[in-house]
């Protein structure tokens, strides 16, 4: 097995003292800023991009697997004590999470989405391990038309499946892509929207956008509303995480049914793993329906247990699908995607070939972070919530130095922080009037992408548009956007009709 | 809230364009304006558009271009951008978005703009003044203004952990990562 012994090469480099400690250092710091209240773990990876560079590329990715997966292990733990999901893909455990953890079974509540969170994930990555490279070598004969059906397919999926309100997450794309094609024009040599400041030749940067509208807009918005709110921010934990033979017998099911429905959606680009925590939430429900005694409304485990699973599932091979294909799926898939480009590699095809050492090492450490992750979580799960002790407003002003600290150390620019600020106001913008910020992230990371098909495929058809829509690929993609549309609006309708949770 | 609308559809127009800023809502949260501060974001989209649609008017293109130039795609954004905001316009006309309003009392504006101002206000103080005075006194002025914002009334205990922070911070990046930080003012120390 070709892929076994890469994988046997890729733990031989994970495994070496230094890298261990970044796994692990990265699980505690993803883990802390997931439990902090309204901090996802695209916040975590965003506010830890520029701190990276100064590491070794294998290092610094290994770093960010850890932080990847702690982030969703704390945004559960807090969906489930505080009911104040971190990010999307936490709200479906927040409704018989929280319910558990009222009813006094916080301690199983974690446990139950740990060790579900712990399945999903370590059975997507043994997907990725296997198919990955086989995706891989799929994707590399794909050309312009392939490519932008597939971009096309992330933006549409993103901005629609993610937010309430479609029309809102269309405006935040079309935000992000206009962004991206700031600076020079990669195919022409015309300088675009510089308007001549030399400032903006090499373009918005990435990282300034991240940081600015995950971390700068997010500290504004909780700055707007925590003195009128305060109530959110308290909950008090006791007790120890402890699941009874018969409370496993009941979850298994349900995390083996959670990860079978969140695997194929990271390897298909829906907009993250919002849609697969939800469908398993549904799933659960159903089948709890025709039971003897319906335990849903009252703290049901599965209807934790599945979620979870789902969820950890969906970003396991979501990172295979950023691997392999080079296609962010969620924002911090596209602030993995902006670290690798700053290392000077382009996630997709050939980076299995370019730099076999760091794609196996990356896939190791995705074991170790669960390993590692199930270590903290199970044990510590409670402990994590005493950082809430921390007072507010120096957390804040903490994060609000860091976000400085990172965007002047990589660009030691005073104008870049004068971007952050601007584009951290228009972050708070959005999360006040519910916009959201992912499909903004996607389409500055996909846009280039997207242009450089569209234009390509033109150029080499004589401006005949008829190109992005011969071949098989394309067709099975755009049957696959109309497929996922229909599933959000039949899902939408059925979310509005089922209020009785 | 739907008689007001219908009355004042007319000049809905015109009041959208020039008063867009939601911290300049008017006195009273019955107006018009409740529920439509969102305007804002059609604002924003539009804007951006409109700085697009000038750059790529005006933007200088190479000679002998072939057809999809530097310009086909970002105009493509631009129409995207006011489609998007007009539907975005009608959206808040129609149904004006009210927050949930979650503490005791009821608020002039649903955000608390003293809070944002001190922390925004702080970040830019912050950005104008790092390479003069230095990273340590910027950020501790920095971390200051962020916690005053956030309510936090003890000043001197404040500039005392700011300072340590941001000292701190100094250290850990400049000698142990080795992060150009600068030293403004304070010059010459390390």
């Amino acid at each position: 097995m070709d892929a076994l012994n890469l994988l046997m090469d890729g733990f031989a480099g994970a495994l070496t003292p230094m890298n261990l400690l970044w796994v692990v250092v990265g699980c505690l710091l993803g883990t802390a800023v997931g439990v902090l209240p309204g901090l996802g773990s695209s916040m975590a990876v965003a506010l830890l991009l520029p701190m990276t560079f100064a590491l070794d590329p294998t290092a610094a990715f290994i770093l960010f697997a850890g932080v990847y997966f702690g982030g969703l292990f704390g945004d559960s733990t807090m969906a489930i004590l505080m009911n104040t999901p971190g990010q999307g893909s936490a709200i479906a455990s927040t409704f018989e999470g929280h319910k558990m953890a009222k009813d006094g079974r916080a301690p199983q509540a974690l446990a139950t989405a740990a060790i579900g969170a712990f399945i999903g994930g370590m059975v997507a990555s043994v997907v990725v391990v296997f198919l990955a490279p086989r995706l891989a070598d799929f994707s590399a004969n794909f050309g312009p038309a392939e490519y932008f059906a597939l971009a096309l397919f992330a933006f549409v999926a993103t901005s629609s499946v993610v937010s309430d309100s479609a029309v809102k997450g269309l405006a935040s794309l079309v935000l992000g892509l206009g962004i991206a094609t700031v600076g020079i024009d990669a195919i022409s040599g015309s300088e675009r929207f510089t308007y001549g400041s030399a400032n903006l030749f090499d373009g918005i940067s990435l990282v300034t956008v991240s940081v600015a509208v995950l971390a700068l807009g997010e500290v504004l918005h909780v700055a707007s509303r925590i003195r009128r709110n305060p109530a959110a921010h308290q909950m008090k934990v006791t007790g120890r995480p402890f699941l009874s033979r018969a409370e496993l017998k009941e979850a298994a099911p349900a995390w083996a049914r959670g990860t079978a429905i969140g695997l194929p959606f990271g390897v298909i680009p829906v907009g993250g793993a919002e849609v697969p925590t939800f469908m398993s939430y549904d799933l659960e429900r159903r089948i709890d329906r025709r039971r003897p005694n319906p335990m849903f409304g009252k703290g049901a485990i599965r209807g934790l247990a599945a979620p979870e699973a789902a969820g950890n599932a969906t970003t396991g091979t979501a990172m295979g699908a950023l691997l392999a294909l080079g296609l962010p799926v969620s924002a911090t898939a596209a602030i993995m995607l902006a670290a690798f480009q700053q290392y000077g590699l382009q996630p997709g095809p050939l980076l299995f070939d370019r730099a076999p050492e760091l794609v196996w090492a990356l896939l190791a450490s995705f074991f170790i972070a669960m390993v590692v992750l199930l270590v903290i979580n199970l044990p510590f799960a409670q402990l994590w919530a005493k950082l809430l002790l921390i007072p507010s407003q120096y957390l804040y002003a903490g994060i609000t130095v860091f976000c400085g600290l990172g965007i002047y150390a990589t660009s030691g620019a005073v104008f870049d922080l004068l971007l952050l600020l601007g584009l951290g106001v228009l972050g708070f913008i959005m999360r006040r009037h519910g916009v959201p910020v992912a499909p903004l992230l996607i389409g500055m990371v996909l846009g280039p992408l997207a242009e450089t098909s569209l234009r390509d495929g033109l150029l080499s058809s004589n401006g005949d548009y008829s190109i992005f829509v011969t071949g098989p690929i394309p067709l099975v993609l755009y049957g696959l956007l109309f497929i996922v549309l229909a599933l959000t609006v039949r899902s939408k309708i059925v979310n509005r009709a089922r209020r009785d949770v | 809230m739907s008689t007001p609308t219908s009355s004042h559809t007319g000049t809905a127009g015109e009041h959208r364009t020039d008063t867009q800023p939601p911290w300049e809502q008017p006195e009273t949260p019955a107006t018009w304006w409740s529920g439509r501060s969102g305007l804002v974001v059609p604002a924003v989209v539009a804007a951006f558009s409109t700085y697009l649609l000038i750059g790529a008017l005006t933007m200088e293109i190479p000679e002998g271009t072939d057809f999809p130039g530097p310009t086909f795609y970002p105009l493509i954004l631009t129409v995207a951008g006011y489609v998007l905001a007009a539907l975005l316009v009608l959206h808040y006309l129609r149904t004006p978005e009210h927050p949930e309003e979650l503490s005791a009392r009821t608020w002039r504006t649903h955000s608390d703009w003293t809070a944002v101002l001190w922390s925004a206000g702080g970040f830019l103080a912050f950005a104008l003044t790092l390479e003069v005075l230095g990273w340590i006194l910027a950020a501790a002025l920095l971390f200051w203004a962020v916690a005053r914002g956030f309510g936090s009334r003890r000043p001197l205990f404040d500039i005392s952990l700011a300072l340590l922070v941001s000292s701190a911070i100094y250290l850990a990046f400049t000698v142990g990562l080795g992060l150009n930080l600068p030293s403004g003012i304070l010059g010459g120390g390390f």
